[in-house]
């Protein structure tokens, strides 16, 4: 995993946190295979929220929402903190 | 934007995408914004601002103890979109589309297109709650029966997000004025459809107990565009790709 990635888990893990709680990370710190739904139990407003944080911390270049728009609801709903790092990756490259 | 100030309560409210302005309402108890963010809103920002928020008591807007009839709730509508400086489109599933068309009737100067899905009419036969109102039972077990097979899986597995679930639907079912204000919601009645001018789609799943209202509005409201999706109540979830074109075909008119 290149720098870029690591930073970028880093900040999905400290928004994550900010949203939900440093309780989410009892079971073990996020890593790139953590899903949102299943490991974390992230809410969906919750998600919404991540999202715009996100979009605070990274700017329009990283468009969520119209990453979002392509993906099936069954992709959503098992999406995993890797998927979403690599997607902020490829908008910042 | 998250929090906006409206009617005395803090709402929770999202705006994506650029372009002519629509507003998208969630039904009750299970919904949030988070029911279009992640279903028809995406699709439809890529041509439209779309502003979603999360109803009183609902998602992260503030847990009003009362108003959750649809004429406080069209009033909550009203100041949320009082800064939009042109008429806009409106969408509603479940409870918001009630909320959305009682908003239509009392304001159609301020509306461009409007689109019902799923509206229950009667309001009390909302499916949510047709179980549910039909006893004084404390604790939400009817209701979880009601839902949707993933979310009532997704209960019965227990963990946070189910928790987090359980005590929202607790404190708006016991400790809000919802289910007295449910029941106690009027029908409207046919003269007052009738009288809608602005282009309305209306959207059933075929397995709804909601869809005998599809048949009715479309009917009485002039001009109505019916379409009946396969699916049940929650159809941004059972038809989200078919409700979604439904929608971009209404609103692009």
């Amino acid at each position: 995993m290149t720098n870029g990635r690591d930073d970028i888990l880093k900040v999905v893990e400290t928004l994550v946190v900010e949203i939900a709680g440093d309780e989410l990370l009892l079971a073990g710190p996020i890593t790139m295979a953590t899903s949102f739904n299943g490991d974390l139990e992230l809410e969906s407003i919750e998600f919404v929220a991540l999202a715009e944080k996100l979009q605070h911390h990274y700017g329009a270049k990283v468009d969520f929402v119209g990453w979002i728009s392509t993906k099936e609801l069954d992709q959503i709903i098992a999406l995993t903190v890797g998927e979403l790092v690599e997607f902020i990756a490829s908008c910042r490259s | 934007m998250p929090l906006v100030a409206a009617n005395g309560l803090a709402f929770h409210v999202q705006e994506v995408g650029a372009g002519p302005p629509v507003v998208m309402i969630h039904g009750l108890l299970i919904g949030s914004l988070a029911s279009w963010y992640f279903t028809a809103a995406p699709t439809l920002a890529r041509s439209h601002r779309v502003r979603v928020y999360d109803l009183r008591g609902h998602g992260r807007s503030e847990r009003a103890t009362t108003g959750y009839d649809v004429r406080t709730m069209a009033s909550d509508l009203a100041a949320l979109t009082a800064d939009l400086d042109v008429p806009f489109d409106l969408v509603g599933h479940s409870w918001g589309a009630l909320v959305a068309l009682r908003f239509a009737l009392d304001h159609p100067e301020r509306v461009r297109r409007l689109a019902i899905v799923e509206a229950p009419m009667p309001p009390s036969s909302v499916t949510e709650m047709a179980a549910f109102l039909a006893t004084d039972g404390d604790l939400p077990d009817r209701l979880i029966d009601a839902l949707p097979a993933q979310l009532r899986d997704a209960i019965a597995g227990g963990g946070r997000r189910s928790e987090r679930l359980l005590q929202s639907l607790q404190f708006l079912l016991t400790g809000s004025s919802l289910l007295a204000d449910l029941r106690n919601e009027p029908d409207v009645d046919d003269a007052e459809l009738a009288r809608l001018r602005c282009p309305c789609l209306v959207v059933y799943g075929d397995r709804s107990a909601c869809a005998p209202a599809g048949a009715r509005l479309a009917r009485v409201v002039v001009g109505a565009r019916h379409v009946v999706l396969p699916g049940g109540h929650y159809l941004h979830l059972d038809a989200r790709d078919a409700l979604t074109s439904a929608l971009e075909e209404h609103l692009r008119g």
